[in-house]
């Protein structure tokens, strides 16, 4: 009986030696974001006999949508099953990057055992500016910095601006120098003007629809400080140079107490009571709604919008006038949030984790499978126009809509009708001459103060679209505020992150 | 008739007050209403036109009446029916197994002669108050069993429900009087034809009952295919909805973070009035089952097998 339990612990053992010993291509699985796809037969076919025959790798991706892929990562890495190899990561989602590698879900790619990213990535390296593996450093679970996904080539700077309605302002005599003069204190004629005008047939028209928060953030020079996520700490820019200190230093501050803030929310408060922003963007559920529909359907004079480079054609063409977006810094901007706007890590569990680097090498560098991949077979999902640019058929727009910043390196892609054939050259020309924060690669850990934090958070969510609207007035509703956030330990807040800048600063 | 009519309204015999019976029909009626509205709120948005929607927002009184949603829908195509389709055999599938299951689960469970009815009572009402948790049941469905994107992940889950059990069995040991399934044992009936012959005609009511809330539940179900399923060719439509509605969310959400990206995809997405077009879809097919199923409910109130 022993000999024959023995015999068949043997049999069982060389069965499950047998799938490692083959020689076939090994399979991973990507889960991706942001897509909308049906049918990725043709894509696959071809995709996998060329990765086969280059590193004998065949892939199946996850076509997560932007409704489904928060869940389907968070159970992945819950369940701590190898469900899929390749994981997007982002610094937005509530698969956030920074936590998620801390918690030890993804592999360290720069692990100094086995380098994943210097064996099986060199490529890679050498094409991908150094500025987004500088961003892409983290703290893994033993506390070491370190790269645990590789970060996509993308409009890796943000752009935050004003989103200008030229058409309707040129109707009115104004120019859009003119709106720049002018600034944001000083738009209250043009407004004025607009209005009259818009409303002389009977109907409403508010000229001024934006999103509060970015609003905020193009008038005060506050980006997003990473960590951050309840909007509390500002950081203020340098608008003239960004990559220097501005006015406070490097400092974080409490983003209601300062007067610059009090300054804007009194602007604003005077707009709103003139009649020029629609009362439904300072409410939480219909704001996002009205602000957009605003857009969309040109129906405002200045909104806000964080853009991109150049994304003026996209809207223009698309709302049926001319658009144009005044930036609110003298460059776009590199913090932790654009860098890590759209990373692929490896799964911790992985079994793959050398061929899924192998596969994250070529789709970055090499423009056949980044091309297929995201925009499909040519002669089924586009075709190419005479000035060699991509025109998308319907299969694709049905069938194959892939997230294309969603997936890597998107400078290698050839560009879209209405381009122009050397869009990418000057794309990455504008992106080049973006500017480092001088607190780039700070992240804000709230774990030292999260009771602090849950208390403060639901106080401000109170306040802040209001004021950051006009809604409120900052007179009597600013004071309240900060009384209500310093009883409930915003100080302490404050004090945490100043230390932990500072500690970050080496000061 | 006029006499007759007089003499019907002068005998009320045990009925309650002509005050109280006022009250319960406008509380009643009132309550119906809070459940209509809603639904007559929904088919007035699919009608209404998006621009209208943009200027005044939802209302009851839109400024123009527009079918452009239901265009837009019937222009899904191939997505839409497709997840019509999977619905209904989801739908079908599910509603036939789980309440065969019941029933199979139920009838031992009545019978006062089953030894173990106390140990197995008490295993599915267990599990009626501790659920394994969603992490332990997403391994078991997707690691060991393997249901991944495969029907079996929108039908598995939902087959046995305690709950429906509970009320199958109640069923049976209200209108089954157990003399019932001795004189058949004693006429030569084995458990096979005492069960399908005798049994299941007089519980009829109930079944019908337990498989209106299984229709109903598998019908509405999403959250399943949020967990299990990936391939859009497996959509039901509940589904369908959802993602257009989640997908909105997310964008509105995360829009400062994806900034252009977003505004893109978002502009892209399901009009309001077409996710509201969407709902009359998916409620229309339930709601015209419903007359059939209620006529069974109503009789299980009344019907018994034992006379007088």
């Amino acid at each position: 009986m022993k000999k024959f339990l023995a015999l068949l612990l043997a049999a069982l053992m060389l069965l499950s030696l047998t799938p490692a010993m083959a020689d076939g291509p090994e399979e991973i699985s990507i889960l991706l974001e942001g897509n909308n796809v049906t049918d990725d037969a043709a894509v696959l076919e071809k995709l996998n006999a060329y990765l086969t025959e280059k590193i004998n790798v065949t892939v199946k991706p996850v076509w997560g949508t932007w409704a489904n892929f928060d869940d389907l990562a968070r159970n992945a890495v819950n369940s701590g099953n190898n469900t899929y190899d390749i994981m997007f990561t982002c610094s937005w989602t509530s698969n956030e990057y920074a936590p998620y590698a801390k918690k030890g879900a993804y592999v360290r790619l720069d692990d100094p055992e086995d380098n994943l990213l210097e064996t099986y990535g060199a490529d890679l390296k050498t094409v991908l500016p150094e500025l987004l593996f500088e961003g892409a450093m983290t703290e893994g679970p033993d506390g070491q910095k370190g790269i645990y996904a590789v970060p996509g080539f993308k409009d890796f700077a943000t752009m935050s601006t004003w989103d200008v309605n030229v058409t309707l302002l040129e109707k009115y005599g104004y120019t859009l120098q003119d709106v720049i003069d002018a600034g944001f204190y000083g738009w209250g004629d043009i407004f004025a003007k607009v209005k009259a005008g818009e409303q002389a047939d009977g109907s409403v028209f508010y000229p001024f629809i934006f999103e509060g928060a970015v609003a905020e953030r193009n008038v005060n020079g506050t980006p997003i400080v990473t960590g951050d996520a309840g909007s509390l700490l500002s950081y203020y820019m340098n608008l003239e140079d960004v990559s220097t200190p501005g006015a406070y230093g490097n400092v974080l501050l409490n983003k209601y107490a300062t007067p610059e803030f009090e300054k804007f929310a009194a602007q604003m408060h005077e707009y709103y009571e003139a009649g020029y922003i629609d009362p439904a963007i300072s409410m939480g559920d219909t704001a996002t709604d009205t602000w957009r529909n605003a857009q969309n359907s040109a129906r405002y004079l200045i909104s806000s919008e964080v853009s991109l480079y150049g994304y003026e054609v996209t809207t223009s063409n698309a709302r049926g006038i001319q658009v144009a977006y005044i930036m609110s810094t003298d460059a776009p901007y590199i913090d932790n949030t654009s860098v890590q706007g759209a990373m692929m890590a490896i799964s911790a569990n992985s079994e793959h984790p050398e061929a899924a680097m192998k596969f994250l090498n070529l789709l970055n560098t090499d423009p056949y499978v980044m091309t297929l991949l995201n925009y499909g077979v040519e002669g089924i999902h586009y075709t190419l126009n005479d000035e060699g640019e991509v025109v998308f058929t319907d299969v694709r727009n049905n069938s194959y809509t892939v997230w294309t910043n969603g997936l890597g390196n998107v400078t290698i892609l050839p560009p879209q009708k209405g381009q122009g054939a050397d869009f990418q050259e000057r794309f990455a020309a504008f992106y080049a001459g973006s500017k480092k924060l001088p607190i780039y690669g700070f992240t804000f850990d709230p774990k030292p103060v999260e009771n602090e934090i849950a208390a403060v958070s639901n106080i401000k969510e109170a306040y802040m679209l209001g004021l950051c609207t006009g809604a409120r007035d900052p007179q009597t509703d600013l004071p309240e505020l900060l009384k209500k956030l310093d009883d409930a330990g915003m100080q302490k807040i404050v004090d945490e992150a100043n230390a932990q800048l500072k500690a970050f600063l080496g000061e | 008739m006029t006499s007759i009519a007089k003499k019907r309204s002068a005998f009320r015999g045990n009925a309650v007050s002509g005050r109280a019976e006022a009250l319960f029909h406008v509380t009643l009626g009132l309550f119906a209403l809070c459940c209509i509205i809603p639904f007559i709120f929904v088919i007035i948005i699919s009608l209404s036109s998006e621009d209208s929607i943009r200027r005044i927002g939802y209302s009851f009184t839109p400024q123009v009446f527009s079918l452009d949603a239901y265009t837009q829908v019937l222009h899904l195509g191939d997505s839409l029916w497709r997840s019509y389709f999977n619905s209904f055999l989801v739908t079908a599938v599910g509603t036939l197994l789980s309440v065969s299951m019941c029933v199979l689960y139920a009838y031992p469970l009545f019978r006062k002669d089953y030894r173990f009815r106390g140990f197995f009572s008490f295993l599915s009402f267990f599990t009626m108050i501790f659920g394994g948790g969603l992490i332990p049941t997403y391994i078991v469905c997707n690691s060991l069993l393997k249901m991944g994107n495969t029907y079996a992940a929108l039908i598995v889950p939902m087959l046995v429900s305690p709950f429906n059990i509970i009320i199958m069995r109640t069923f049976f040991q209200t209108s089954v009087p157990f003399d019932l399934i001795e004189a058949s044992t004693i006429d030569g009936a084995g458990e096979y034809t005492t069960l399908v012959r005798i049994i299941l005609p007089i519980v009829k009511p109930g079944i019908a009952t337990v498989a209106l809330l299984t229709a109903l539940a598998y019908w509405n179900e999403w959250f399943l295919c949020l967990l299990y399923v990936t391939d859009r060719n497996l959509y039901p439509l509940q589904y369908l909805l959802m993602e257009m509605q989640r997908n909105a969310e997310f964008l509105a959400r995360n829009s400062s973070m994806i900034g252009a990206a977003g505004a893109e995809a978002l502009r892209t997405l399901p009009s309001q009035t077409m996710r509201m077009a969407v709902v009359v879809f998916i409620v229309l097919p339930i709601a015209c089952a419903y007359p059939f199923f209620q006529r069974y409910v109503v009789a299980g109130l009344t019907i018994g097998s034992v006379k007088g």
